[in-house]
């Protein structure tokens, strides 16, 4: 995939505007309200930035319950803050939260609260492309815990088995809420390791938006050429704890020598360095985010709550009254 | 006596067990060092070692599948399954293999594991994290369902269901661990499989199921006002269900009203409303009343939510319903 300065330009600007869009959030939390219950991807921006740069619009994208990137780029930010406040103008009506929510249009696959269970969905979803006869590569993000479910194995033997168009991407970020990885893996050292079926895989640095990019062009370009699924495992770390209720347990060590690697400042560091961008064109693409995220707080903290009918949408063809009954 | 939550409850209960019984072990995810989500299980690994508290990689299936195994040859595996909602995922150790082994063994052999897990809406924790699974398990021969509803049943329960031969759901309302009440002090058990009337009156049997016992009673307080005398019943052992204490009420208070936080439609109440229809038809002066959610997914939205859940005026109206107020 060919990076030009303006295509990085606008990685750096994804990347920054996840970074702010959380940063916000928690804000905005920690002053007292948002319904959702925040995940933040803090630190791990370049997975989900780098892995959806890479692939096409309409290339599938099923999210881990951390990626918050690929639906930033791909949804408008008004309608992702609304999904976070439960109000009239979020993905569904104030029916889900914003990091389930699913989007045909926007080649976004829909998830639930079950860690992992996502990933023979989108396995499905490489199916769907061979079936059709089209090139669409599906990308399923998930994290370090989910690959000690079962899905995992079978989610990667399946699609390997059938050379499906997917793209597996861990988030590798340590931990899988309050116990480190190493401690419930049987693996050495990556979790790339488990894998042992016949599929391509790698290990990435996670932190470096560049190399993310690369591996998973390279990855797509080879499930589009009918050559089947690879795994790539991106090392990351997450600054905030699991969710925001739950006390900071980490060594207070490694959570600076993660810090020292930020994926935003790798970037931006290396656009000045490149002298692709100076520090006035960084001033003013970063006031630029502060505002459209500030503007999209201020809509959704005045968008409406959705009106009582939003939560009777369980068939698509058919009515059903509030007693499961069948509206004639 | 002493005043307790109902997570000290737990915790009590879970302790007095390992205690008392070597084969007892609790593993789960995030249970031991971190002491559970909800802190149900905090200081336990610090008490009885890793051998006997300890966590597990994120997989309910491995969960499901050891402890089905590990009750098979002489432990009692306590489970905690982070939310009632991933029940769907150990289903098929639970309804396929817990729920069967006694019948398919024939020598006495049975499973005895518990399954401690919660439920409950109310905290915006949206549609995989806030769901009522009594009834994805219903219809299930093999499987006890226990729903506590007081700090002293639920400590007194949970004893019960891990000295029981058979497999058991421990349902925990989520919203309800730092609810207080008298719990004695020592050890005791509440017998499985046999209701409670938690309230006595004469005028309309309320039958309410875990967190719904607490709304129910506030509704016939409220009631108790206007001098309408209401019944509450807290079958506890959700199944198999203890019958007989809700026919003799019905008996004689001649009207009926089923309480549970699921769906109506398919719900338990469901079941409830058709056994005393059976049973005791000709004694019933109004049609039975069924208090449940809509049919539809556990909403977000804070509104949503709060129409969603069952509440103490919906209660309040089927009770005058069957009145005929
Ligand atoms: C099937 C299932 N089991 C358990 C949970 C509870 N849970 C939510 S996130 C999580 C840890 C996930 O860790 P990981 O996959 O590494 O992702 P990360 O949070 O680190 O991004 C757990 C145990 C869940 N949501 N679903
Ligand atoms: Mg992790």
């Amino acid at each position: 995939m060919e990076l030009t300065d303006e295509r990085r330009t606008e990685v750096y600007e994804s990347l920054l505007l996840t970074r702010r869009f959380e940063e916000a959030v928690l804000e905005a939390y920690e002053s007292g309200g948002v319904p959702e219950l925040p995940h933040l991807s803090i630190g791990q921006e370049a997975v989900g930035v780098g892995a959806t740069y890479a692939l096409e619009e309409d290339d599938w994208i099923a999210p881990s319950l951390r990626t918050r990137a690929p639906i930033l780029m791909r949804v408008p930010l008004e309608e992702v803050v609304a999904g976070m406040y439960g109000t009239r103008s979020g993905p569904s009506e104030g029916r889900t939260t914003q990091h389930h929510m699913g989007s045909t249009e926007r080649a976004i696959l829909g998830t639930t609260g079950m860690v992992g269970s996502h990933l023979n969905v989108a396995v499905g979803a490489g199916l769907s492309s061979r079936q059709l006869g089209n090139d669409r590569v599906s990308t399923v993000f998930f994290g370090d815990g989910a690959t000690t479910r079962g899905e995992f194995h079978t989610a990667l033997n399946y699609a390997a088995v059938e050379d499906l168009p997917v793209v597996f991407v861990i988030e590798n970020n340590g931990w899988t809420e309050e116990t480190p990885i190493g401690q419930v893996a049987a693996v050495e050292e990556d979790l790339i390791e488990f894998a042992g079926h016949d599929l391509p895989s790698s290990v990435v640095d996670g932190q470096d938006a560049d190399e993310v990019i690369a591996a998973t062009a390279e990855a797509a370009e080879r499930a589009r050429a009918g050559d089947g699924p690879t795994l790539l495992e991106m090392k990351t770390y997450r600054y905030r704890p699991h969710a925001e209720v739950i006390p900071e347990r980490r060594d207070e060590a490694e959570i600076e020598r993660w810090k020292a690697r930020d994926p935003v400042t790798i970037y931006r560091d290396r656009l000045l360095e490149e002298g692709i961008v100076d520090e006035g064109w960084l001033e003013d693409a970063d006031a630029s985010i502060r505002a459209d995220v500030e503007a999209a707080f201020q809509f959704a903290r005045e968008d409406p709550l959705p009106p009582e009918e939003a939560m009777y949408q369980v068939y698509a063809d058919v009515e059903v009254d509030r007693d499961g009954g069948v509206v004639r | 006596m002493s005043e307790l939550t109902v997570r000290e409850s737990i915790n009590q209960a879970l302790a007095e067990e390992l205690e008392r019984d070597e084969r007892v072990f609790l593993y789960g995810e995030d249970v031991a060092d971190y002491g559970g989500l909800y802190q149900v299980t905090a200081g336990l690994q610090e008490r009885f070692g890793e051998e006997r508290v300890f966590d597990t990689p994120l997989s309910e299936t491995t969960l499901g599948g050891t402890a089905v195994g590990a009750a098979l040859t002489g432990t009692r595996p306590v489970v905690e399954i982070m939310f009632g909602d991933f029940l769907a995922i150990v289903a098929d150790h639970l309804t396929n293999y817990a729920a069967k082994m006694h019948f398919n063994y024939g020598d006495g052999t049975s499973v005895p594991l518990v399954v401690r897990t919660n439920y409950g809406a109310g905290d915006q924790f949206g549609l995989h994290h806030s769901q009522s699974p009594i009834a994805w398990f219903q219809n299930v021969p093999g499987i006890k369902l226990v729903a506590p509803s007081t700090p002293h049943d639920y400590k007194g329960l949970l004893k019960a269901a891990i000295r029981d031969d058979d497999p058991v759901i421990f349902l925990e309302n989520k919203l309800r661990y730092e609810t207080e009440g008298e719990v004695p002090n020592g050890g005791y058990t509440v017998p499985l499989c046999r209701s409670d009337r938690k309230r006595e009156g004469e005028d309309v049997t309320v039958v309410a199921i875990g967190g719904m016992v607490d709304v129910a009673l506030a509704a016939a307080d409220r009631l108790a006002t206007e001098g309408i005398d209401v019944e509450v019943i807290d079958p506890r052992t959700v199944v198999p269900l203890d019958k007989e204490p809700i026919f003799d009420s019905v008996r004689k208070t001649h009207r009926l009203v089923v309480v549970h936080e699921a769906a109506t439609f398919g719900g338990f109440g469901g079941e409830i409303a058709a056994e005393v229809a059976e049973e005791a038809l000709f004694h019933l002066d109004a049609p039975i009343e069924r208090v449940g959610a809509p049919f539809t997914p556990v909403p977000f939205a804070e509104n949503l939510e709060e129409a969603y859940l069952p509440d103490e005026d919906d209660v309040i109206a089927a009770v005058r319903n069957t009145l005929g107020e």
